[in-house]
């Protein structure tokens, strides 16, 4: 069995076997009843909804509104970018005239106001140029949320794909893209990220792309080891014997039982792409100012963090939480897929 | 006759599970004489393997012993008491987990398990695994205990013990394992051994040579062991003495001779019914019918009146006793309907998966694996 | 004999790993827009000052020939001349990766050291609140920014407490007179512990929690198992099983995991370096990124290549060491 030590292999043999004992429960419908029942995958799903619906309030506010405002009929009626921030709060982007800046939050002080205790103007201070943290910090959550989502979504599909067809074919077309896969792990995830975007753009599009290509692998694998215990059902076995091609097999059979796991992984992935994100925007490689995104504001609260903390430790709070809301859905999905934990 | 070895008396452990209570074993009463092999026998699922942890006090979590009294010579290995507002609690004299540990457990009552692959650690040596039970269950040196791992290991079988001694598991097949399983058990000298499906996991002609190598042993240690088999065959082969188990509950007991010649209770009657043999046709074979019911939802009145071929309508209302109904010694012990005074023989007979009803769709097998 | 020859496979094995790296780098920085020249230059050189830079540098060439001309100078241990630094990418090198290899040396060790514990405390008192607490702990590890963990240390400990220093790290083989206030080597090794606590919680947070959840999780499989259940029928103590009988089965998991999290090590690293201002591998590839220096960035990354090799060889060799199914003979 473990006699093959390589390190592909090995975890293979490993998820394998996880696999199989999970296999009487692996249906989706179970497991999100389990789910139903798991506080803590709930407490999950509550902070995923909530980051959610904000980032789509903010989507709305922000791009639907800057396109529609394009439009004459809608320009006439005032719409225009941060519309409704304009009109009900502050605008996350635009400096108030006379705003003090780095104000710090509600009823605390800080070394620039010592005998002078936050408002509930700005409930969590303001920043290095006047303007509202906690508007910023709201518009943030659309990035984070966007990126987290669909750089997944890219390794998820590109994963999947890679996975499932090194695992059905086997042979050279494994090996092959499993080096390939390795090789992608061998290379630090920012590196490689912060080279492509220096190839191809500095901007948060290809932010996306980067950490959906530079994770393909965690699919990859996952999907592979899948792949290679669902190919023995007898069931696959029919469906060739009935002359059903390759490609359907995959797309059809093979693939859709294999979401689960899938799921899980995904869930977890986009808190971890989140943290990877917030980490190339930190370095200045992601959403470009004036653009709220969360890792940028902690970066540019390196000059201010002495004097006011505060600025700091906001966004720092925002990431957390959001990225704590995916990892507890994910690990609860994780125990209702895996009775021996679970019991 | 000298005082039993081992004595069960009504013992009970339960599972409390989010779905409810599971009565595993409800109330079982058996005891092991001096150098005796006593059966337990059942389908999976019937409380045989958690009677036996029960035993030794290594149920575990939701498992609890919750009631009955399991005396060994003259400790008590599971009592419990009425206290004073009427709660059942630990009697005083029960041994503590420290005292399980040191005295009974390995020292006093040892135990094979099923599967010989996952009993091994497949990372530390045979040889020095059985060396450290030894040295913890017999107060002796490293290297005394390493001289008697090797000739226990030769005892049983294992060719080259010296050189096999620094091997490690997974370099053993599965029936050498269960000879070193077997090896540590009886290199602790213990009085009783547990053997819980020792033979199952293994193919047919190894079982037979572990069999032939229990039975040599035992007559020449002594040494008393509780058979947890769901095999008829195997029974015959090995047992003094045999408990039928069903749903938690023993409904027959008796020598291994009279159970099978003169077999009182319907359950056991299948399952000796149940025995492939060579001259039956795979048409001819006489599965049980019908599905063991949940432990945690037993049916009402006797629990096996549901699969019951002589099933009446009075089954599903009366709990039998568990009673002596030959009045001879040894006793023949057995827990149905029909040797009692409840007015069976003026019932209506039930339409039960045995009698023909749902017969065939719903044929179960006889039990090839156990929990 | 065979544990040695075992690596050897092993690191055969991995070449065409080394060379992917070397490729997705050669041709990623090849599409970096811009001309190298220039940043050496300034920005408007002379045609025939620029041409003759190419030349020399070989950068006329097309890009195939380019990249065998690389490979060439790879296998003869050249790695060229830094274009920016102005001094060859091995001098630079050598220069820096002791510094961050000290980081993920001292980050990984702070992080087995915390987690084995916590994660087999967790496994022994399952959902009791010792549980409870690490679990939570582990949770907030894998979910926050390894550099805002950075900033608030720096706020926490190096400015309102000041308990810790933020910048200046000290390399503890430095010579004591380079080193303001020591006068001795031990007192060097000490001023730079201190310097390293800040940067190796930060690094280390992460790899903590998921060691962590790692062993928590493999000790509770692994005391489920039936020899774990024998050992408890034989009468060993609850403390040995825990320390013997199943200790050594629940590292297997675990073993596997930091080969794999040591690319994600250096990847945190460049946050880490940046934050606390250290001259690491991590800000120097950054650097080499940004001014095109496109030998630097290959020299670079190739050596990360070569880490992440070693590291999961040095895995592949404790794992076998640990469980005896694994025999060395087998190298595909």
């Amino acid at each position: 069995m473990a006699t093959d030590t390589s390190t592909s292999t090995k975890f293979d043999v490993r998820d394998a076997e996880a696999e199989e004992k999970v296999e009487a429960r692996v249906g989706l419908r179970y497991t999100l009843s389990q789910v139903r029942r798991d506080p803590t995958a709930l407490a999950g799903l509550f902070i995923i909804g909530l980051t959610t619906t904000v980032a789509l309030i903010a989507f709305v506010d922000s791009t639907v509104f800057e396109q529609l405002s394009k439009i004459g009929f809608f320009a006439n009626l005032g719409v225009e970018k941060y519309w409704l921030a304009k009109t009900f709060w502050y605008s996350p982007v635009h400096e108030p005239a006379g705003a003090e800046i780095l104000r710090p939050p509600f009823g605390l002080t800080n070394e620039l106001y010592p005998n002078r205790p936050g408002t509930l103007d700005h409930p969590l201070g303001t920043d290095h140029r006047g303007r509202d943290v906690l508007s910023r910090l709201f518009y943030g959550t659309q990035i984070a949320i966007t990126v987290g989502i669909v750089s997944t979504g890219i390794a998820m599909i590109l994963g999947t794909l890679v996975g499932a067809v090194a695992g059905y074919y086997g042979g050279w077309v494994d090996d092959a893209l499993m080096r390939a896969a390795e090789t992608l792990f061998a290379i630090p995830f920012l590196v490689l990220v912060i080279a492509f975007m220096t190839a191809f753009g500095r901007n948060l599009m290809f932010a996306m792309i980067g950490v959906g290509i530079a994770t393909i692998p965690t699919f990859a694998r996952l999907i592979r080891s899948r792949v290679l215990s669902v190919r023995e059902e007898d069931f696959i076995e029919a469906a060739r014997a009935a002359g059903v091609r390759d490609r359907n097999i995959i797309l059809r059979h093979v693939v859709p039982n294999s979401f689960a796991p899938v799921l899980v992984q995904a869930t977890l992935q986009v808190g971890i792409n989140i943290l990877i994100i917030a980490g190339l925007s930190f370095l200045g490689y992601g959403a470009q100012p004036p653009t709220p995104s969360w890792g940028q504001m902690l970066s540019s609260s390196r000059n201010y963090m002495l004097p006011n903390p505060w600025f700091s430790i906001w966004p720092g709070v925002a990431i957390l939480v959001t990225v704590v809301g995916f990892n507890l859905l994910g690990d609860g999905l994780r125990d209702a897929l895996d009775p021996r934990i679970n019991n | 006759m000298s005082e039993p070895l081992l004595t069960v008396e009504n013992l009970q452990t339960q599972f409390f599970t989010e779905e409810g209570v599971v009565r595993a074993v409800d109330g079982i009463s058996f005891e092991v004489n001096e150098g005796e092999i006593v059966g337990l026998v059942g389908e999976s699922g019937a409380g045989k393997s958690v009677a036996t942890s029960s035993i030794m006090r290594l149920v575990e979590n939701p498992g609890e012993v919750v009631g009955g009294t399991v005396r060994y010579r003259d400790e008590v290995l599971v009592g419990f008491e009425e206290g004073p507002d009427g709660e059942r609690r630990r009697s005083p004299e029960m041994l503590s987990e420290a005292e399980m540990r040191t005295r009974i457990r390995g020292r006093e009552i040892a135990i094979i398990f099923q599967d010989p692959m996952e009993s091994l650690n497949p990372v530390f040596k045979v040889g020095d695994q059985l060396r450290e039970f030894i040295e913890i269950n017999r107060e002796v040196s490293k290297a005394e205990a390493r001289e008697i791992a090797v000739d226990m290991l030769r005892e049983v079988g294992i060719p080259e013990p010296e050189e096999r001694y620094d091997d490690y598991p997974h370099q053993f097949s599965g029936g050498m394992r269960q000879r070193v399983l077997i090896a540590m058990a009886l290199a602790c000298e213990p009085n009783l051994i547990i053997a819980d499906e020792p033979t199952t996991a293994l193919d047919v002609t190894v079982e037979g040579q572990i069999l032939d190598l229990v039975r040599d042993l035992q007559a020449k240690y002594g040494t008393s062991f509780i058979w947890v088999t769901h095999d008829m065959g195997v029974v015959a082969e090995i047992c003094d003495r045999v408990n039928v188990m069903y749903l938690g509950e023993i409904v027959e007991q008796a020598e291994v001779d009279d159970l099978f010649y003169d077999t009182k209770h319907p359950y056991t009657e299948a399952l000796l019914r149940s025995i492939p043999r060579p001259d039956q046709t795979v048409e001819e074979l006489n599965p049980i019918e019908g599905v063991m019911p949940e432990a945690i939802n037993p049916p009402p009145g006797c629990r096996f009146h549901t699969r019951c071929p002589d099933a009446r309508e009075v089954c599903r209302r009366a709990h039998p006793a568990y009673q002596d109904v030959t009045g001879d010694e040894p006793p023949h012990r057995v827990s149905c309907v029909k040797y009692e005074d409840v007015g069976y023989e003026d019932s209506d007979p039930l339409e039960t998966a045995a009698t023909g009803a749902f017969g065939g769709g719903l044929v179960e097998a006889r039990g090839e694996s156990d929990e | 004999m065979s544990r040695l020859r075992y690596a050897a496979g092993r690191l055969l094995q991995s070449i065409p790993v080394v060379l992917g790296v070397i490729t997705i780098t050669f041709l990623l920085t090849d599409a970096i827009p811009g001309d190298p020249v220039s940043i050496m230059l300034g920005p408007s050189p002379s045609a025939q000052q620029a041409a003759a830079i190419r030349a020399k540098f070989g950068l006329d060439q097309p890009l195939h020939v380019r990249y065998v001309n690389y490979l060439i100078d790879v296998i003869r241990l050249d790695f060229g001349q830094s274009l920016y630094y102005g001094v060859p990418v091995t001098q630079k090198i050598l220069e820096r990766l002791p510094v961050t290899l000290l980081l993920l040396v001292s980050s990984f060790t702070f992080a087995l050291v915390t987690a084995v514990p916590l994660g087999v405390i967790s496994a022994k008192r399952r959902n009791k609140p010792t549980d409870h607490v690490s679990r939570i702990v582990a949770l907030f590890g894998v979910s926050t920014p390894s550099f805002w963990i950075g900033l608030m240390l720096i706020i926490l400990f190096a400015y309102k407490i000041r308990l810790f220093p933020a910048t200046d790290l000290v390399m503890p083989w430095a010579h004591p007179s380079a080193v303001d206030g020591a006068s001795t080597q031990l007192e060097v090794v000490l001023t730079a512990l201190h310097h390293l606590v800040l940067p190796t919680i930060t690094l280390g947070t992460l790899q903590m929690a998921a060691f962590t959840r790692i062993e928590r999780s493999s000790m509770l499989e692994v005391l489920g198992q039936e020899y774990v259940k024998l050992a408890r029928a034989y009468g060993v103590s609850e403390g040995k099983i825990l320390r013997k009988h199943a200790f050594r089965n629940a590292q297997l998991p675990l073993i596997t995991i930091v080969g794999l999290q040591l690319t994600q090590a250096l990847g945190g690293a460049v946050l880490t370096e940046t934050v606390f201002s250290i001259n690491g591998m991590g800000r120097l590839i950054i650097t080499a990124i940004n001014n095109q220096d496109y030998l630097l960035v290959m020299g670079t990354t190739l050596m990360f290549g070569v880490v992440f090799v070693v590291g999961v060889i040095v895995t592949d060799l404790s794992y076998a060491y640990v469980d005896p199914r694994v025999s060395y003979d087998d190298t595909d």
